[in-house]
């Protein structure tokens, strides 16, 4: 499902984060990247979903060239991508129901068929009583929870989670934890995970990619 | 050599910014031809509150500019031109000075202090909080949510409000002549019809499609570079106003030029 070769790309300041990565998921993988703060597993995570074009190399998700090209507008209408952001990206203007609807409308899904299953994939992660408040008008655990019922909505090819579980309570943890659980065990499912933390994975089968806080070629093993 | 290149440095960021504005243009008109069924009633949605808050919400502010601006320049002609027989030109200063040039003019200025700047900070907010990234990691085209939305909503408000703006400046217009020389509502506006000529529309219709254009990519093109901080937001929106007005002005200029000179 991924692919990406000789990949190199620096923080937003211009450090080089990644140098010469090269890295293959095959459908159905799951993989988990884990590093201290800084290490570069965002900024991974949003290279290989087309949202940062990366210093050198080459990324190809489910067959198509991503970098060099058309970053994540060249997957639109041909693989469903679902990314659960570590913070924000839920439009500020929207209700988190219209939030996790709005991917689904431009799939093609009616209008009401849209609702359902934001409303169903809300009510999953306990939801259901906020779905109509705006992201600013619930808590940050909340908007973490909207950005993986989001994801869940969409029943994405590929999954792309950076820190679902961070500034989570134990209760939370475990709604999430479940929601990410069963994505590993899809065949039909991709799942890259960005954690610093790889204890709550532990049971996960998964390959493991460790960042590192110097850049070097990197392997996953 | 350092000489040259500090020279040749605003040129070529000219150059990128011209650029950059015909790729956001063609990207939006090509989103909006690849536009299916599904999403397009999102996209209307969205046009139809780009239409409400651009056009609607400034129905006041521009009737009011130009009442009183249509009553000031006659007040102001009668004042210079009393005893010229200043009321057979009533039509013709009307057609030249606010149909022709202040109507699009200031219309296109009010509408970029209120809503370039308004698209400026939102896109730049947006950007800063991840949600231009959410979107189109999600599938759904940014080009198709966020800009083509706003270039159709400010293309129909604007056309709107110029038609807003004549017709209430013909209003304030009319007001003088009438309180001063106790002019006719017919001879008024037979006198401005005859002024008139399919020139003026066309030159009209033109001046509303590349204003609307002119501001609305301006303001997506600084919103959207925001990357780092909220420091950069009222930056943007500077810009957004200064690129505007200057873009604005130059359009205007060319085409006075093309239909009249």
């Amino acid at each position: 499902m991924i692919q990406a070769r000789g990949l190199a790309c620096d923080s937003p300041e211009g450090q080089p984060l990644v140098e010469g990565l090269d890295l293959a998921l095959r459908r159905g993988g799951n993989l988990l990247v884990t590093g201290t703060s800084g290490s570069g597993k965002s900024r991974l995570l949003k290279v290989l979903a087309g949202l940062e074009r990366p210093r050198r190399g080459e990324v190809r998700v489910g067959d198509i060239a991503v970098w060099p090209g058309d970053g994540a507008l060249a997957l639109a209408g041909h693989v469903r991508v679902g990314f659960a952001f570590a913070t924000g990206g839920l439009l500020s203007n929207l209700s988190l129901a219209d939030n996790v609807a709005l991917p689904l409308r431009f799939l093609g899904v009616p209008g009401a068929a849209a609702a359902r299953r934001a409303a169903a994939a809300l009510e999953r992660l306990g939801l259901g009583s906020v779905s109509h408040l705006r992201p600013h008008a619930v808590g940050g655990s909340a908007r973490k929870h909207a950005n993986l019922a989001r994801v869940l909505a969409l029943e994405p090819e590929l999954v792309l989670l950076d820190g679902p579980l961070e500034g989570l309570d134990a209760p939370d943890r475990g709604a999430a934890l479940e929601v990410v659980r069963a994505w590993a065990g899809d065949p039909a499912c991709t799942l890259v995970v960005a954690t610093e933390d790889a204890d709550p994975f532990v049971g996960l089968r998964a390959d493991h990619l460790r960042m590192g806080p110097a850049p070097a070629p990197m392997e996953p093993t | 050599m350092a000489f040259l290149a500090r020279l040749g440095a605003p040129v070529r960021g000219f150059l990128e910014f011209l650029g950059d504005q015909a790729h956001l243009v063609l990207r939006t008109l090509h989103a909006g031809l690849a536009l299916r069924s599904g999403p397009l009633a999102v996209v209307g949605g969205q046009t139809s509150l780009q239409v409400r808050f651009t056009g609607l919400d400034a129905g006041w502010l521009v009737a009011g500019t130009a009442l009183l601006l249509g009553a000031v320049t006659l007040i102001q002609a009668f004042s210079q031109l009393s005893g010229l027989g200043a009321e057979n030109y009533i039509g013709t200063l009307m057609v030249v000075i606010i149909l022709r040039e202040l109507g699009p003019l200031l219309t296109a200025v009010l509408v970029i202090g209120r809503s370039a700047t308004a698209i400026a900070a939102e896109l730049g907010t947006m950007q800063l909080n991840g949600e231009v990234d959410a979107l189109a990691a999600h599938g759904v085209d940014p080009y198709q949510y966020l800009l083509l939305p706003r270039w159709l909503g400010v293309l129909v408000a604007v056309f709107a409000l110029v038609v807003f703006f004549d017709a209430a400046a013909l209003g304030g217009g009319f007001l003088v002549a009438r309180l001063k020389y106790g002019v006719t509502w017919g001879f008024f506006m037979g006198s401005v019809r005859q002024a008139l000529s399919n020139l003026d529309f066309a030159a009209a219709l033109l001046k509303v499609f590349f204003f609307a254009g002119a501001i609305t990519f301006h303001a997506c093109h600084f919103g959207l570079r925001v990357r780092r901080s909220q420091t950069e937001i009222p930056q943007a929106v500077t810009l957004t106003v200064v690129s505007a007005l200057v873009a604005v002005f130059v359009l205007d200029g060319l085409i006075a030029a093309f239909f009249y000179f």
